[in-house]
């Protein structure tokens, strides 16, 4: 048993590898062979694990993946527990349905980074491609939980029809919280148009600009008190730069979409 | 033993289990904490007719809330479980949601045992509240007219210890309430103890039921009522003519131990005779609280005799 797995890539891949056999949780149980005959895919043909990566330890839930990994998706799939490092930049789908343990990336994620996540945590040291923490293809749901911290910038669709959880991210694109049912968006600095179309009671935190959508309503301007706790709590425990002057700031309140039920909220940011 | 030529005799005092809560109150600034925190523990001197015993704990400062705001801290205990989460409900219902600026905040996150407060007074929202969960934990958000009140949905439950007590027996009133102030500012702030009646101290300690009267189940305690020393059996020594105490509540044995060695030794004053304690001879409570012992520096607890191994 080893204190921690390292993959290493051997060679660079050319074009995209599904890897949603890497998942923390089950490296545990299995020896080095067995994490070596791991099925990759290569489009509808497999390649073993051990054939592109070389795999240092065994029997872990700790999993460090070493080399450039744009082109490797999937990382993550399902994981229930345990921590994969990621080195540097990685594919699409990382983290997809993840309901436990942790992942960080130290570069940037592809598109569907945590994309319909049930619990753990997703953190990426850069940004994030379009449909972070939404909803799969058809599904009513995106995110049921869990956090993903995007310390850079994030695509379209973030947040897409999220249930329950926490995205944070730097900025965002167009259509954040589109369908939202409930959960947070918290964006350090710009969102996109139509942002929280068709919101039901999700919380959008703008602490930048935002154009609110003509479908909210200005509700007032006062310092919701979860916000203190939701901000100081996301500082805390991942050390993000956020201003004391946002913490306790006073907030506008859009109430909204009121083309649906009406809960959900975006909460704009304007003074101390 | 004589601390600085006050006697402390050789007894204990008993106290009872109890249930306990921890509610972190936070608001603007101190005052309005303070100001909430006062009404929440109002008319909670002693279970006998308050059915609980609350005082304040300590003020916390904003780096020792969850939201970053000034705090104060409160203890609140019931004789039984299922009447604690009832007490804590009226209460914070009452006297913290309808107080300007604060928030309301479990103050024993490690407690197994949970007791819902905020999720029954959510229904004051009217169906307009919400819920957050913020790092595993669930909030609700009720609007009020102010704006909104924050609260945490469920409180930690402990098992706590009631009824820790000691006597100052003065030669003078002026004297037993000079030094039942010093104790009660020597002791103020030390975590897991509080002092439930009128600033920390009782003029009126009780026995147990009544001699003429059968409906009261506590009455004047005659053997330490100055007045009545010629026309009762006495427990007064010659020349104390004026006897106050302090009770004390807290959420295991060890605090309320501490708390003690440090109140007695400052009541220790010119002016006092002897500090002693309330018991019913060891029969009631299962906490033995030995002033000796406690002033020897030994605060632990310490099973009882014929008590299971």
């Amino acid at each position: 048993m080893s204190e921690r797995i390292t993959l290493t890539l051997r060679a660079a891949l050319i074009r995209p590898l599904g890897a949603e056999c890497i998942s923390a949780d089950r490296f545990a149980d299995l020896s080095e062979q067995e994490i070596g005959a791991l099925e990759l895919w290569d489009g509808h043909a497999s390649v073993a694990l051990g054939d592109v990566f070389a795999i240092r330890g065994d029997h872990s839930s700790s999993v460090t993946i070493e080399g450039d990994l744009a082109h490797l998706d999937g990382v993550g799939t399902a994981m229930r527990g345990g921590e994969i490092a990621i080195a540097g930049s990685v594919g699409g789908g990382v983290g997809a349905r993840m309901s436990g343990g942790a992942i960080r990336i130290a570069g940037n994620a592809g598109d569907d980074a945590g994309i319909a996540m049930a619990g753990g945590l997703l953190a990426i040291a850069g940004s994030a491609g379009d449909r972070a923490g939404a909803a799969l293809p058809g599904a009513s749901k995106g995110m049921t939980g869990g956090e993903i911290i995007v310390r850079g910038g994030v695509g379209r669709d973030a947040g897409s029809r999220m249930r329950r959880g926490t995205l944070f991210c730097a900025s965002v694109g167009e259509g954040a919280g589109t369908a939202m049912i409930a959960g947070n968006i918290i964006v350090a600095g710009d969102l996109g148009d139509g942002a929280g179309l068709g919101n039901k009671r999700g919380s959008i935190l703008a602490l930048g600009n935002v154009r609110v959508p003509p479908t909210y309503a200005y509700a007032c301007t006062y310092r919701p008190p979860h916000v203190s706790l939701m901000l100081l709590s996301l500082r805390a425990r991942h050390e993000l730069l956020v201003n004391d002057e946002h913490v306790h700031g006073l907030y506008q309140r859009y109430s909204g979409d009121l083309a649906d039920i009406g809960k959900g909220e975006i909460l704009e940011w304007r003074s101390m | 033993m004589d601390i600085r030529g006050v006697q402390i005799d050789d007894t204990f005092a008993e106290a009872f289990g109890m249930r306990g809560a921890r509610i972190i109150i936070t608001a603007k600034n101190q005052k309005w904490a303070r100001e909430a925190a006062n009404k929440m523990t109002g008319f909670a001197t002693s279970v006998i007719a308050c059915k609980c015993e609350a005082a304040i704990e300590r003020e916390l400062a904003p780096d020792q809330t969850p939201d970053g705001r000034p705090g104060i801290s409160v203890l609140l205990f019931t004789m039984d479980s299922d009447s604690l989460p009832k007490r804590v409900i009226e209460r914070v219902g009452q006297t913290v949601l309808t107080c300007p600026t604060t928030a309301c905040f479990d103050g024993l996150p490690g407690a197994a045992e949970r007791i819902a407060i905020g999720k029954p007074l959510r229904t004051f929202g009217d169906g307009f509240q919400g819920s957050k969960v913020i790092d595993g934990v669930r909030y609700w958000r009720l609007p009020v007219m102010e704006g909104e009140f924050l609260i945490q949905e469920s409180f930690g439950k402990a098992r706590g210890v009631g009824g820790g007590n000691f006597l100052i027996l003065a030669e003078s009133a002026d004297a037993a309430l000079d030094a039942a102030e010093a104790a009660v500012d020597a002791m103020a702030g030390m975590p897991g103890v509080i002092l439930p009646f009128p600033g920390g101290i009782v003029r009126s300690g009780s026995k147990v039921g009544s001699m003429r009267y059968k409906t009261m189940i506590a009455s004047t305690n005659d053997a330490f009522a100055p007045t009545l020393r010629a026309i009762t059996k006495t427990s007064l020594p010659d020349g104390v003519n004026s006897v106050l105490e302090i009770v004390l509540d807290g959420l295991d044995f060890r605090s309320i131990a501490m708390a003690m060695q440090i109140g007695i030794d400052a009541a220790c004053r010119p002016g006092v005779h002897s500090i002693t304690a309330g018991n019913y001879g060891g029969k009631l409570g299962p906490f033995h609280f030995y002033l000796r012992k406690i002033m020897s520096g030994d605060v632990e607890d310490a099973p009882k005799e014929g008590a299971p191994a």
